[in-house]
Parts: structure tokens; sequence; C-alpha cells
């Protein structure tokens, strides 16, 4: 995930649309843990079996080693409400008489287990390289031995000695215990108080016990669960191979043996030792799995959406765009809006750009215009009219009739937006193959062409590599090259030169101004960074919580902005660093963009404007903008006509006055930084 | 690469032969002798000087580590305390029946595992979490509990299976396999639910990835992202988990082995542990050490041959 708080509505929207509750933080108490009802059974039936095993001597009705010859091999009664075994003996006495062992047994190889591997760990990660390779071996080889069969081993030397016995079992796991808790220790120490905490002369026990061992918690207890159900299983495998406490003292390892053996004349017998002992392990490993959180994880359900939007059919209002959008709703499926009333058109050849801090909805729009919205979330209203034709509302079957081929994206991060498991070649040479219906070997020349077309000299090699085998700028390239493998008229740019450094920015930008320039191809570019709007934009939507607040040419809005959201954002921001994302320089617009679901009902931005005055809060339509260039624009501001008759700048805070954009994006020249930001 | 499995087969080396010495030692650690139990209750002192003698037991330690060691080389495994049979001949006509056991059922659980958490992972929703909870009970479930369900569900009230007993691939190939049926059936109960767990969570994790996402750009059909593109992602942790499983399900063979009375390793290594028979322990020892060992160099070959990253760095 990135740093920008919008793609994490991926995880956000997965949390709106789960039935049950989501516990709000990572530190969930023991009551939340309750709550999923499997667990809340789980821990119910441990804290049981724990109370009743130990005290079983005070209550059960009959002594372990009672006999009753008259009643041999019977099922459950009122007098022996489990039944009896082949010697008449009463199974619910037994049962929980026996659970003590294994409860204490499985208790101390955890605790051997966690022993050895929990400080060899925090040491490893302590002293750096070259303990932990020697520490790592060991323990590689620890954990290749075959515990099972070390441990009869073992019992053969010395004999059924069960807590020395598990006690080394615990030793074999604490190598296991070692790697995982290595990983963990090394990526807590990493975090900052830690540091801070070693910087400040915190002994080095100090640390560990103060600050990294609480980090790694929620991993301890879990593996702490998970191998407690392991020791259980293998404590009681043993006693049911033999190996284990000698008659008539009784263990569900040899209750399930005997089970076995009278399968033929009592099946009733393998009943209760077993469903207890299954029943056991279920728990602990229900309750591994409610700490670490994992239904929460597994809840993201990649359901294909199949919901239909009607949507109006109405001539285009501008018979020149390629694009319209018109009115464009998103939301969380049952739940809150993300973007709300978003309309913007687009002729053939412009570039658009999406504008805003991040969390205001301008990578929903621009992932709903190809029908890429993450799972739980869906276009819930207005249009979207692709060369006349409407794409909300058709079903992924016919939206990949358009992707790819008429309208192709490329993403925020081309580390990761390419598969990883295979070839530069493959993964160009298979949509083109499909897109443009060539052979392999044209496919492959095609390719070679497309990746020299985005300015990559040696194609050959880079054909051959595998994508983490490339640099951030390669891997854009790569990606605007997959883009381009079915001829699109537009292209979606999600933040394209975000995740790069400034220089690589600067050559992908001019790569895709001399794409919009040589192939007439219609852009909408998603970003948070003014200069790269001015750079390389005609167009313009600056986009305040899931509405357009202000649109139109670059020239027009940039210049003399109407909304003072676009005046803030401006005037906040006179001289973007190189590199430096603008939303970190917006200290001076007080406060932070809403969150979707606690939007006021007025002028979103009020709360934050200077200019508010109570006739903000009520609701208003936008209004088409004047001025020059400006025929398709709109500002959303209630105040507008008085804001600019009233010349007002945005007073920012830390800048003192409002510094106009000086230079003309209309005609950059290739020749500029193209990163140089918003010139004064 | 190359470097890269010179170190692990360094490594494998050395896990055997440290599983060789901690055996060894083990053996050595006993109160008593090799002579004592091989003279039986009944043997008279001079009896057990005499066997240890023979048994090179009055020799210096490292003495008969390196003598163990030179035998090892020559795969001689030694003779059995209790009835003098050539452990190595012994353990070799075993190995293939626990091998066979442990293989067939990695492979179902290999097999159903993928089908079920592939489902689950694709189909989500009410269906999804079924399969999901349904084997976060089947993997806690103790294998020898299963087994013994099994045999009265399939073989007692069915009578589909024989409940016991191991007939020779080379006798009879059918006999073999419904010979094998149960017990591969009781591992893969547990065997598959990992598999299916690991295989559900890859697929969820392969389908929320970024790459994912531009092949859906790009018009890709939804069958190639998920059967080829997702798949492969979610490749690594499974064959990962494989092959632990394999390793698991080798050793937990033993107690399916004692509950289906079949002659592997597991009953083999049972019986010498109750007899104290320390010569065929060792052997069992080194022979699983040596099965994990291949197993994991494998393993380490399939996933460099599945991820890019590990086969070109």
């Amino acid at each position: 995930m990135s740093v920008l708080p919008l793609p994490d509505m991926d995880g956000a929207a997965a949390d709106e649309v789960a039935t049950e509750p989501v516990p709000p933080s990572r530190r969930r108490g023991l009551p939340q843990l309750l709550r999923r009802p499997g667990s809340g059974l789980g821990v119910a039936w441990l804290v049981f079996l724990v109370i009743a095993s130990f005290t079983a001597p005070l209550w059960r009705p009959y002594e372990v080693d009672e006999q009753d010859l008259a009643h041999r091999l019977e099922g459950p009664s009122g007098a022996h409400w489990l039944g009896t075994d082949p010697n008449g003996r009463d199974i619910l006495s037994r049962i929980f008489t026996a659970g003590a062992e294994p409860l204490l047994v499985s208790t101390l190889t955890v605790l051997v287990a966690f022993g050895i591997g929990i400080p060899l760990a925090l040491m490893a990660a302590q002293r750096g390289r070259r303990t932990e390779q020697v520490t790592s071996r060991l323990t590689e080889i620890v954990m290749a031995l075959p515990s099972t069969i070390l441990l009869l081993a073992v019992i053969g030397v010395i004999g059924i000695k069960i807590y020395l016995v598990m006690g080394i079992l615990g030793v074999l796991i604490s190598a296991v215990v070692y790697r995982i808790m290595l990983g963990v220790a090394q990526s807590v120490r990493q975090r900052l108080y830690v540091d801070a905490a070693r910087v400040n002369g915190l002994g080095s026990l100090a640390v560990n016990l103060r600050h990294v061992l609480p980090g790694m918690a929620t991993v301890i207890a879990v593996q702490a669960a998970q191998l407690f159900g392991i020791a259980l299983l293998i404590q009681s495998g043993l006693a049911f191979l033999g190996f284990g406490p000698a008659e008539p003292q009784p263990s569900w390892g040899v209750m399930i043996q005997t089970a076995s053996q009278h399968i033929y004349d009592a099946p009733w017998l393998m009943v209760p030792t077993g469903l207890v002992l299954a029943l056991t392990v279920v728990a602990v490993n229900e309750l591994a799995d409610a700490i670490a959180g994992k239904v929460t994880a597994e809840r993201v359900v990649p359901r294909r959406r199949s919901r239909v939007v009607a949507s109006s059919t109405a001539a285009p209002a501008d018979p020149d765009a390629v694009l319209e959008v018109r009115d464009l709703s998103v939301a969380v499926d049952g739940g809150p809006q993300l973007v709300t009333g978003v309309s913007f058109a687009l002729r053939p050849g412009r570039v658009l750009g999406l504008v805003g801090e991040s969390g205001c909805g301008k990578t929903m729009t621009a992932r709903a215009l190809l029908g890429l919205l993450p799972d739980g979330v869906s276009v819930s209203g207005g249009s979207i009219l692709w060369q006349g034709r409407e794409l909300v509302g058709l079903p992924d079957s016919r939206l990949n009739d358009v992707r790819g081929r008429e309208i192709a994206m490329i993403s925020q991060e081309p580390m990761v937006a390419l598969d990883p498991m295979f070839s530069v070649a493959y993964q160009l040479i298979q949509p083109i193959r499909r897109l443009r219906g060539v052979g392999r070997a044209e496919a492959r020349k095609i390719a070679a062409e497309l990746l020299t077309s985005v300015g990559i000299v040696d194609a050959e090699r880079v054909l051959k590599t595998y994508p983490h085998q490339l640099s951030g700028g390669m891997a854009q390239r790569v990606c605007i090259a997959l883009a381009l493998t079915g001829k699109p008229k537009l292209l979606i740019a999600d933040e394209p030169t975000t995740a790069l450094d400034v220089t690589v920015q600067a050559e992908i930008l001019s790569l895709l101004r001399a794409l919009v320039r040589d192939t007439g191809l219609s852009v909408v570019i998603v970003s948070h960074d003014l200069g790269v709007v001015a750079d390389i934009c005609d167009d313009v939507a600056v986009m305040y919580a899931g509405e357009v607040v202000e649109s139109g040419s670059v020239a027009a809005v940039l210049d003399d902005p109407a909304h003072p959201y676009t005046m803030a954002l401006l005037g906040a921001n006179p001289h973007v660093p190189d590199g430096e994302p603008v939303p970190r320089r917006l200290a001076s617009i007080a406060g932070t963009v809403p969150p979707p679901g606690s939007w006021p009902t007025g002028c979103r931005f009020a709360a934050r404007c200077q200019f508010a005055q109570e006739q903000c809060t009520v609701p208003f339509v936008p209004f088409p903008a004047h001025g020059d260039g400006r025929a398709t624009g709109s500002v959303r501001c209630i105040r507008v006509e008085e804001l600019a008759r009233a010349h007002v700048t945005w007073d920012a805070d830390d800048v003192g006055a409002v510094v106009l954009v000086g230079a003309d994006p209309l005609e950059p020249a290739d020749e500029t930084a193209p990163t140089a930001g918003v010139r004064s | 690469m190359f470097a890269y499995l010179a170190r692990r087969l360094a490594l494998a080396v050395l896990t055997v032969l440290a599983a060789v010495l901690i055996s060894f030692l083990l053996v050595h650690a006993t109160p008593g002798s090799p002579g004592a139990i091989r003279a039986g209750a009944g043997g008279t002192a001079a009896e057990i000087a005499r066997y240890n003698s023979e048994l090179g037991w009055d020799q210096p330690l490292w003495r008969q580590f390196l003598d163990y060691l030179g035998q090892l080389v020559r795969l001689d495994f030694g003779t059995s305390l209790i009835d003098s049979k050539d452990i190595g001949a012994d353990l070799g006509q075993r190995l293939p029946v626990t091998a066979s056991i442990a293989l067939l059922a990695t492979l179902l659980s290999g097999l159903v595992g993928v089908l079920l958490g592939v489902t689950a992972a694709v189909r989500g929703g009410r269906f999804g979490r079924f399969i999901t909870s349904s084997s976060g009970v089947a993997l806690s479930l103790p294998a020898f509990w299963v087994g013994i369900l099994l045999v009265f569900v399939l073989s007692l009230q069915l009578g589909w299976l024989p409940a016991t007993g191991y007939t020779r691939f080379t006798d009879d190939p059918v006999g073999w396999l419904t010979s094998l049926a149960l017990p591969v059936l009781t591992l893969t109960v547990g065997g598959a639910a990992v598999i299916a767990r690991t295989a559900g969570a890859g697929m969820r994790e392969a389908l929320r990835q970024e790459h994912i996402r531009t092949l859906r750009a790009v018009g890709t059909p939804e069958w190639r992202i998920r059967y080829l593109h997702a798949l492969r992602y979610a490749s690594v942790p499974v064959v990962s988990v494989l092959g632990i499983q394999f390793i698991a399900l080798f050793g937990g063979s033993v107690i399916i082995e004692n509950l289906f009375a079949l002659p592997g390793l597991g009953q083999a290594s049972q019986a010498a542990s109750s007899s104290h028979d320390l010569p065929a322990l060792v052997g069992v020892v080194v022979i699983a050490t040596i099965v994990v060992v291949v197993t994991n160099l494998l393993l380490e070959l399939v996933v460099a041959a599945l991820d890019p990253k590990v086969r070109t760095s």
C-alpha cells in the first residue's frame, strides 16, 4: 500500500462491508476476542476444561481405577454419563482426570520453546549479521531433524519420562520459534521509538524488555496457542503409541488406542475422548486465529460486482467530448459515498488533471472509468459516456472489450504493477496477441517496438527481464508500453510519477506529453502535485471530499482560482520543492479532509475555509464558471461572485501571501523542468 | 544460483551429520549398555561384556563415532540388538511403505487442498467462509482419531476398504492401493485442510495485488487472471507448505502405521523405542533425516523454478 490514504480505501471498504463488527485497532482486548462466536466458544471450552481437569479428583463420580465389571463397554447412562471402558471404568471421570497432564506438559513444551527461541531471536536481532547467521544456520539444522522420530528415539533411550521428553520437544520447536520471532524482532527494532529508546541510553536488556517484546506480543500469543495445540496432539499421539502414563493412570492417547481396539464391539468408545481432544485443539487454534485477526484479513472477498445502475441517456453536453462523466457517484456497498456528483468532459488529444489532497476521491473517480473499483466499492449513480457509449452498469465481460483496446490505465506504483512471476516479454506478448490478433513472433516484434517507443533503448534485453530486475522508471515505461498494447484512445494515469525519483518523474512526464502529441491520445491524470498539473494538463478538475469543487482549463483555474480550496492549494504552495508531495505543505489549510460518511450537507470545505459564512452550510448547486477558458468549467462555492468581486486571496499562514502561477502551463516547453512545480 | 545450491547442499550434509551425532550421543548417554539389552534380562556380566566388546562399546567415543560414520557411508546400519537382523535391509524394506503413504497423502492433500482453497478464495461469500472455517477444524483433528472414524465408516459400516494390513505393490498393485487408501485418506484430512488454508490465503492475497489490476486494465479474461496469474503467484507458498506437509506426514506416519498395522519406518521406530534397540533407533533417525533433507533440497529447486526472484538471484 502506498503512503497516501486514498488507496487504503481498499481496506476501509472491505471493513465497511463486513457484516460482523470489525475491531477498530490491532490491539484487542480479551472481551473483543470473545465477540467472534467461534473464539468465544473456544475460550469457554478451554476454561471449562482447565477447571474440570484440575478439580477432577474433587468431583469425579468414580475413582479412575474403580472397575464395574458388570457394566463393561457401555454407552452413556445415568450412572455413567459418558459410558464405561473395557474394564467397566467410568469414562467421564477418566477423561477429565486425564486432562491435567496434557495441559501441563504442553504448557511446558511451549514455555521451553519460547524460553529458548525468544531470547535467541532477540540476541540475534541485536547483535547483527554475524551472530544472526550462526544462530540461523544452527536452527535450520535443528528444524530439519525429524522431531517425532527423534522423540521416539529419546524415549527409547531414557524411557517414558514425559516431562523430559516434552521438554526436549520444546527444544526442537524452539528453532521454529526463533525463526518466526527473529523476523518480528528485526522489524520491531527498526521502529522509530525503539531507536529513540536506544539513543536515550536505555540498556539493551531494558530496550528488549520494554520496547521490543511488547511489540511482538501478538505474534507470540498466536504462536503460543498454535504450538500448544501441536504439543497436545504430539503428547496424546505418544500416549496412543503406548508411550504415555502407565495404567491405571488414564490418558487421552491410551483411551483412544483402547477405543481403536474395540471399534467392532463398542464404537461409542471412540466418541467422548476423541471429541474432547479434538475440541481442545480446535479451540486453541480458533483462539490463535482470533488473536491473529485472521477473519478480518480473509473477509476481502473478490466477488465480481453485478450491480447495474440506471443512468441517463441524454445527448452529450459537449458534442466534441470523447469522454463525458456526469453526476458520477461511487460508494462503498451499503456504506458511505466516496465520490458524489462528479462531472467532467474530455476532448480527444487533451489532458485532464484530477487534483486535490489525498482522500478526496480522485483515484476512485479514475478507477470507476474502467470499472476497476476495489471490491465492495461500486458506482452508485451517474453516467460515464465513452464515445457515446454508457459504461456504467456494463458487465465485466463487456467492459473487457473497452479495457486495453479503448481505455488503458497506468498506476501509481510501477514496481508492483507488473506480475512478478512472468517475464516482461510474456506480459507484453500475451495482450498484444489478444488485442491485436497477431501471432507470437509478430507480437514479440511489436513488443520490442513498443518498448522502444516508450524510450527503452535495449528493448531486447528488457524483454527478457523479470519485473524485480527493473528500476522504478523502467517499470513505469514498461507499464506504459503495456497500456499501449491495445492502441487505446484514452489513458488513465493514476499518480504516474509519485513513486518515482525526481529526474525519472520528469522523463515519464515528457514521455506522456510526447505520446499525447504524437498519437492524439487523451489522458486523465490523477495527481496531488500542482506542478505536474501545470506542466502537462490542458484541463483540470480540483476535487475535495468526493466532489469537484472547481474545473476548467488549466490556465484559467490555476491563474485565477475562483474556489477558496483551489486558492488555498495554490496559495499554500508558492514553491513546491522538487519531488515533494504537495499535501505535506498544506499546513496553512487548517484541519484535514473530512472522511467519507462525515461530509456536511452544505459546502464540504466550509469548516476549513477562511471565507466561510453561515450561508455556506446550506446545500446548493455548482455555478457554471465565468471568464475565458471556462466554457465547460464550474465552481462549487456559493460566495464565488462575492469573492471574485472582492479579489480576495487565501492567507497562507506559513507564507503570508498568495503567489500566482506565473508560467503558461498551456504551452509547456519540453526543456523546462517538468517537476518544477507551480512557479512563482 | 550455483553458490546458493552448494551452500544448501553443505547445510544438508551438516544436518545429516548433526542427526547422526545427536542420536549417537543420545545412545551413549543411556544408562546401561547395548550388550545388556542384547543379552536380555537373564544375561550374565560376562555375556554383556562380550557383547559390548563385539559392538565396540569399549572403544573410545570418538573412535566409535568415526567407525559408525564409516559404516554409514557404506550404507551399513549394523545389526539389531533384539533379533540380530541387518538393520539396513530391514529399514530398506520399510522405507517404501512410509514413503508411499507420505507421498500419496501429500499429493492428494495438494490436489484437494488447492481445489478447496482456490474455490474458497474465488467464490468467496458464505461458501468460501465455510471452507475456511471447516478446514480450520479439520487441521486440528488428531490424525489417529480421524483414522478410527474412517475405519469405522469406510471399512466397518460400508465395507469399502480393508481396515488394516499391507499388500506389496509388486504382489498386487490394486491391493497395494486399497491397503494404503485408509491411511492416506486419514492423513489427507489434516493435510488438505492445511493446504486449503494456504492456497486460499495465497489466492486472496494474489487477487489483491496491484498487478492483477494491471491485467484487468488490459482486458485480460477473468479465467486467465485467476488460474494463470493469481494461481501462479499463490503457488510458491503452497509448494513450500506441501514440502513441510510431506515432512510432517513422514514423521506423523508413526502413529498411522501403528493404527493400520503397516510395516513401515514408523512401526520400526516404535518397536525399536519400546525394546531399546539402539542401533535400529539411530538408523531410523538417520534415514528420516536424510528424507527430510532431500525433500528440503528438492523444495528449494521447485521454488527456484517457480519464483523468478529466486531463480535469477
